[in-house]
């Protein structure tokens, strides 16, 4: 008896593979379009409804600009909106500096690093809100903290560094130590080994933790809601607006547009920052 | 100057005395002693594990002794002084070189942390690149060059700085045959033409015979064997040298006779007529290690004559291996099995004799540095 197949079960059997095939990919395809429609259809729907004469029936159409134009006439997100940028961009240094600090050191320093890393890592699991009553009690309760920007900073902080952490780890982990070796013996002192080595090499990671503080803390609604004292930033008008059923809401649809096209800029030209160094 | 004591050249680069660095319990490197002349070429050869690239990290500074004597570099002590104030320079298995940097400025790094003008850096950096024949790659990126270029790069990186010593480490294990082979040509004639002090470390020792006026043996954190190529080669001071060397037939056996310049031994009935090293005085009954290199040997379809003073045992040739430029055959004797290396293979008996002379049997000591307390 021959264990070879015959010519048409052959040609059955690869049918029958090109066929899974087929069904697989075009789950996959199927199942692949749904989450970018859940993920996005929101935010173009949204985008829709700034357009829209009548954005809260709901219903597209007919298609105006004048939600903006009396967005810009009326300008009480703009200081909100400062407010937020200002938090934002030094969280987001706090975050490269601190996340460069503490990254460069775990995947060097064996199973302390992977425990300390573990221990970073572990605030992500508490929930946000339950996080902001944790920090109204602790810092303004029982150390005595004003709560207003440095509450906020100090909270946006707090949510963002596990993030920008593993941004510098990932790029870390793959750093060649030996090349710190190698300038050291071509006469470079510590200082000049940080800057003209590991910082270039570790930069897109460095980069990446700025990114992740910056959005991070720009969209931060949860703790802010606690911490804000006298402070009030984007988010928290926003959902403030948004809540309030004033006249107000057919304007933050215009103004959520707005961010988030400004948001979306943003991470394209970050990552074509950071994919530009890999190619070169 | 410090004054330099009387068994020492008069101007020595590089001198280590009692060198000790223990990792644990493990003693990495045992109370080592180096001096190396200026201009010399050493090489520290070893197996892995034997100490030798601890010693190069401590020459470096890229390793701090766990107790040092002395260390010191052109007269100055820097024991204690970080590698990067050390005028040496390394290059390593690895190459070392910085992926972000182009070529041109890789080899100026050392330069610019000097604080050289950006002229001179440029012109010094094309010399170096003219020195190791890569002349046009000054504005390749690192990860456009092959393994050999690569290899060219961190030594034109290492020798423009114009370190007083150059520290080599297994520089050319990463490479094929056939590139090693021209690379060590290449770091024959550059060290020729420039000078410089190099210290190689390697594990094989046909690139230690290839490249040195000097060798210094390692093994368990010890030096034990320093000197010519000759030396260590044809006057192994210990069993673990004639291994290590690769002398094909090393045996041990026990003294039963001695005579002037010569000793016999005996193995297994067969008595062995050969010289011991220079500096050993066996006792009669003392068992020791003798060594006789493949190409010494001859195979013979009768013994020996009694006036010819040749040593000669029975043998039977087994497997016969082709090597392109020799033959090598495992002789099956009584004595154990021998390898005879020969350049043109005539008839092979069925058996017969293998016939080497007492002056190309060379015997030593079992216990030198073989064991440590």
């Amino acid at each position: 008896m021959s264990l070879a197949l015959s010519g048409t079960a052959l040609t059955g059997a690869v049918r029958r593979e090109e066929l899974m095939l087929r069904v697989g990919k075009t789950v996959a395809i199927t199942f692949g379009c749904l989450g970018v429609v859940l993920m996005y259809g929101p935010v173009a729907w949204l985008a829709l409804m700034s357009i829209s004469e009548r954005p809260l029936t709901g219903k597209p159409g007919p298609f105006t600009l004048s939600w903006y134009e009396k967005l810009f006439a009326d300008l009480r997100w703009l200081d909100p909106l400062l407010t937020s940028l200002g938090i934002a961009a030094i969280v987001s240094i706090l975050c490269m500096i601190t996340a460069t600090a503490v990254g460069r050191t775990l995947p060097h320093i064996g199973r302390t690093g992977a425990w300390l890393l573990l221990l970073f890592l572990l605030v992500l699991f508490i929930p946000g809100v339950m996080l902001g009553v944790d920090f109204v009690m602790f810092y303004r309760l029982f150390l005595g903290i004003r709560t207003g920007l440095w509450s906020l900073i100090l909270a946006h902080f707090v949510w963002a560094f596990p993030f920008a952490l593993l941004g510098v780890i990932v790029v870390a982990g793959r750093f060649d130590t030996r090349l710190l070796e190698s300038a050291a013996d071509l006469g470079a002192g510590a200082w000049r080994r940080f800057r003209d080595i590991e910082m270039p090499l570790l930069f897109p990671g460095i980069l990446s933790a700025g990114f992740f503080g910056f959005l991070l803390s720009l969209n931060e609604l949860p703790r802010s809601i606690y911490l804000r004292g006298g402070a009030t930033t984007l988010p928290l008008f926003q959902w403030a607006e948004a809540a309030s059923h004033t006249t107000m809401v057919p304007l933050i649809y215009g103004l959520s547009t707005l961010i988030t096209i400004a948001s979306l800029a943003l991470t394209v030209i970050a990552l074509r920052q950071l994919f530009k160094g890999d190619a070169a | 100057m410090a004054a330099a004591s009387d068994n020492r050249p008069a101007d020595p680069i590089l001198v280590v005395r009692d060198a000790t660095r223990r990792f644990g319990n493990v003693v990495a490197l045992d109370r080592v002693s180096l001096t190396v002349p200026r201009g010399d070429f050493v090489t520290l050869l070893g197996p892995s594990g034997s100490g030798k690239t601890t010693l190069l990290r401590i020459v470096a500074g890229l390793e701090t002794p766990s107790e040092i004597a002395e260390l010191s570099i052109s007269g100055q002590d820097v024991r204690g002084i970080p590698a990067n104030h050390r005028n040496v320079a390394t290059v390593f298995q690895h190459y070392g070189l910085f992926p972000h940097m182009s070529v041109g400025e890789n080899i100026e790094y050392g330069l610019l942390v000097r604080k050289r003008p950006a002229e001179e850096r440029r012109r010094r950096a094309k010399e170096a690149l003219e020195m190791v024949r890569l002349p046009d790659k000054y504005d390749r990126r690192v990860h456009q060059l092959s393994g050999g270029e690569r290899q060219r790069i961190a030594l034109a990186r290492a020798l423009v700085t114009e370190p007083d010593v150059l520290l080599l480490d297994e520089p050319l294990g990463a490479l094929d045959e056939r590139l090693r082979r021209d690379m060590q040509v290449e770091l024959l004639r550059l060290q020729k033409s420039l000078g410089t002090t190099f210290i190689l470390v390697t594990h094989s020792q046909e690139e230690a015979l290839t490249m040195s006026g000097r060798i210094v043996l390692l093994n368990h954190g010890r030096i034990v064997q320093d000197g010519s190529p000759q030396d260590l080669f044809d006057r192994p001071q210990s069993r673990f040298v004639a291994d290590f060397m690769g002398i094909e037939n090393v045996l041990e056996g026990r003294i039963t006779e001695l005579r002037s310049r010569a000793a016999i031994v005996s193995i297994n009935g067969a008595e062995i007529v050969g010289c011991p090293i220079p500096g050993f005085a066996p006792a009669v009954g003392e068992k020791v290690f003798f060594a006789i290199r493949a190409e010494r040997l001859r195979i013979s379809d009768s013994p020996a004559l009694s006036d010819e003073n040749l040593n000669s045992v029975r043998c039977e040739p087994r497997l016969r291996i082709y090597k392109g430029n020799h033959y090598d055959t495992e002789l099956e004797t009584p004595v154990g099995t021998l390898l005879c290396r020969q350049v043109d293979v005539g008839q092979i008996p069925e058996s017969g004799y293998a016939l080497w002379e007492p002056r190309h049997c060379v015997i030593g000591p079992l216990d030198s540095a073989t064991r440590q307390s």
